[in-house]
C-alpha cells in the first residue's frame, strides 16, 4: 500500500440487489478515475454491508479514510431508508471515537425523473451528516433522468451529457487528491433527451415489464387495497 | 373515522413519549378508532428497488412483512399521522422505511403536474390526509428546514409540523386542520 495515496471509500447505496443500478455505474466510473490517479480504494456495497453484518469492518474503513463518497437513487425525494440505517448506525460507532480525521464528503445522488434539481435535499442530508461527524462536506453531484445511463449511455444523444458527468466525477477525483479549500458549488447534471419523449418511453416500459410479467395493460391499475369510496 | 399512527420505537424519547400522548389524547376526543404502529429496526425489510409492486403485483409490496398490513391500513383510513424523529435533517431509518415501501400505492408513470414538475399519478381515487410530525432534541434551523422542504417541497397532500416541546403549537395546528381524506393529489 502507497502509504502517501489518499484513502477512499465508496459507498454504493442503491437498495437493488443483484440486478445493475445506476449507482453501481457511477461507482464503476468513479472506481476507475480513481485508480488512474492511484487513490486507495475501499468499496462498500451498503445493502451487503448491513445483510451479510460487517458493518464494523465498513465503518473502520471509513473511519480511517481521507474522503468518503455516497453514491444512491433518490428515494420518495431523499435518502433510502436503508441508506439512513448505515448512517445512523455509523454516527453511534464513530461518535466517541478520537481517531476520527476531517474527511472530506462528496454524494452522489441520480434521480429518475428528468429534474436534477429534485437531488438538492438528498445532498443537503448528506451535508448535514456531514456537520454531525464534523466531517468537511465538499459538494454533490446531482442526476437528472438517471434511467437513462444505464440503457442508453453509448448512444449518440448522449454523448454530451457523459462528457459532463465525467467531468463532475474527475471534479471529485481532483478534489480528494487536491484539497482545495475553496468552495465549490454542487453540480448539476441534466440529460440532453426531450422530458416528454423521456416520459413516453418510460411509461411504455413499465407496460412492456408488465406483459414479461402476464398482466395486461389494465393490471397496472388494480387497486388492491380499496375497501370503500367516500 | 379511522386513522393510523407510524411512529419509531428506536426513539421513543421523552419527547415522543409526550408528543404521543397528546397526539392520540386528541384524535381521541375528535372520535377518531386510532391503529397505531411502532416500527423497530427489524420490523420492516429494506425496499428492494425491484418494481414488483409496479409490474408483477400492481399495488402490493412483494415482500411478506408488516409493510401489507401498514399500506392497507393507510389506503382505508382518513387520516395518517407519522411521528418521525428528525435524523440529520430527514426522517429516521425506520420511518423511511415505511416511507419507501408505500410506492405500490401510487402507478408507475411519469406525469406532468401544472406547475411543470414530475410526479408519479395516483393508483387510488383518494388518500388520507397525511401530517408528519417530527421530532428531536436540539434541532438546528438548519435541519428543521431540511425536514421541511423534504416534506413538502414536492408534495401536494402533506402537512408536516415540528414539536420542540411546545404542546401548545401543536394542538392548536392539529385543530385547524381538516382531519378528513385529501382526494387524489399527491
Amino acid at each position: 500500500m502507497n502509504q502517501d495515496a489518499k484513502q477512499v471509500v465508496l459507498i454504493k447505496s442503491s437498495p437493488k440487489m443483484t440486478e445493475e443500478s445506476t449507482s453501481g455505474l457511477l461507482t464503476d466510473k468513479l472506481e476507475n478515475l480513481m485508480k488512474t490517479e492511484r487513490l486507495e480504494i475501499y468499496r462498500i456495497n451498503v445493502r451487503k454491508s448491513l445483510i451479510q453484518g460487517k458493518t464494523e469492518a465498513d465503518f473502520e474503513a471509513m473511519l480511517k479514510a481521507d474522503a468518503l463518497v455516497f453514491v444512491f437513487p433518490l428515494y420518495v425525494f431523499c435518502l433510502p431508508g436503508m441508506l439512513m440505517r448505515f448512517l445512523q448506525d455509523y454516527y453511534a460507532f464513530g461518535l466517541n471515537r478520537p481517531d476520527r480525521k476531517k474527511t472530506r464528503v462528496y454524494a452522489v445522488v441520480n434521480c429518475g425523473f428528468t429534474e436534477a434539481g429534485i437531488n438538492q435535499e438528498a445532498v443537503r442530508v448528506i451535508k448535514s451528516f456531514s456537520q454531525k461527524t464534523n466531517y468537511d462536506f465538499r459538494f454533490g453531484i446531482m442526476i437528472g433522468g438517471g434511467g437513462l445511463l444505464l440503457g442508453a449511455q453509448e448512444a449518440p444523444f448522449m454523448k454530451k451529457t457523459m462528457t459532463e458527468l465525467g467531468n463532475s466525477l474527475k471534479q471529485i477525483v481532483y478534489d480528494i487528491k487536491n484539497c482545495p479549500d475553496d468552495r465549490v458549488e454542487n453540480i448539476s447534471i441534466t440529460m440532453n433527451f426531450p422530458r416528454r419523449l423521456y416520459h413516453f418511453m418510460g411509461n411504455r416500459g413499465w407496460f412492456s415489464m408488465a406483459k414479461k410479467n402476464g398482466l395486461q395493460k389494465k393490471d397496472l391499475y388494480r387497486k388492491p387495497y380499496e375497501r370503500y369510496t367516500d | 373515522m379511522q386513522a393510523i399512527l407510524i411512529s419509531d420505537k428506536e426513539y421513543q424519547t421523552e419527547a415522543y413519549k409526550r408528543l404521543n400522548q397528546l397526539v392520540t389524547i386528541f384524535l381521541t376526543e375528535k372520535g377518531m378508532k386510532l391503529t397505531e404502529t411502532q416500527l423497530d429496526r427489524n420490523d420492516l425489510a429494506f425496499c428492494k428497488g425491484c418494481f414488483g409492486c409496479w409490474i408483477k403485483k400492481p399495488g402490493e409490496c412483494v415482500i411478506s412483512d408488516a409493510m401489507a398490513q401498514i399500506n392497507h391500513g393507510f389506503i382505508n383510513s382518513q387520516l395518517a399521522i407519522y411521528l418521525c424523529p428528525v435524523i440529520f435533517g430527514q426522517f429516521s431509518s425506520n420511518i423511511k422505511n415505511a416511507l419507501d415501501r408505500c410506492i405500490p400505492n401510487i402507478l408507475p408513470f411519469f406525469e406532468t403536474r401544472p406547475d411543470g414538475s414530475t410526479m408519479h399519478p395516483a393508483r387510488y381515487r383518494s388518500y388520507p390526509k397525511q401530517i408528519i410530525i417530527g421530532y428531536g432534541d436540539d434541532l438546528s434551523e438548519e435541519d428543521r428546514n431540511l425536514f421541511i422542504d423534504i416534506t413538502k417541497k414536492h408534495r401536494r397532500n402533506v402537512e408536516v409540523l415540528i414539536y420542540q416541546g411546545n404542546d401548545a403549537e401543536i394542538s392548536q395546528a392539529l385543530s385547524q386542520m381538516e382531519l378528513k381524506k385529501a382526494g387524489d393529489e399527491l
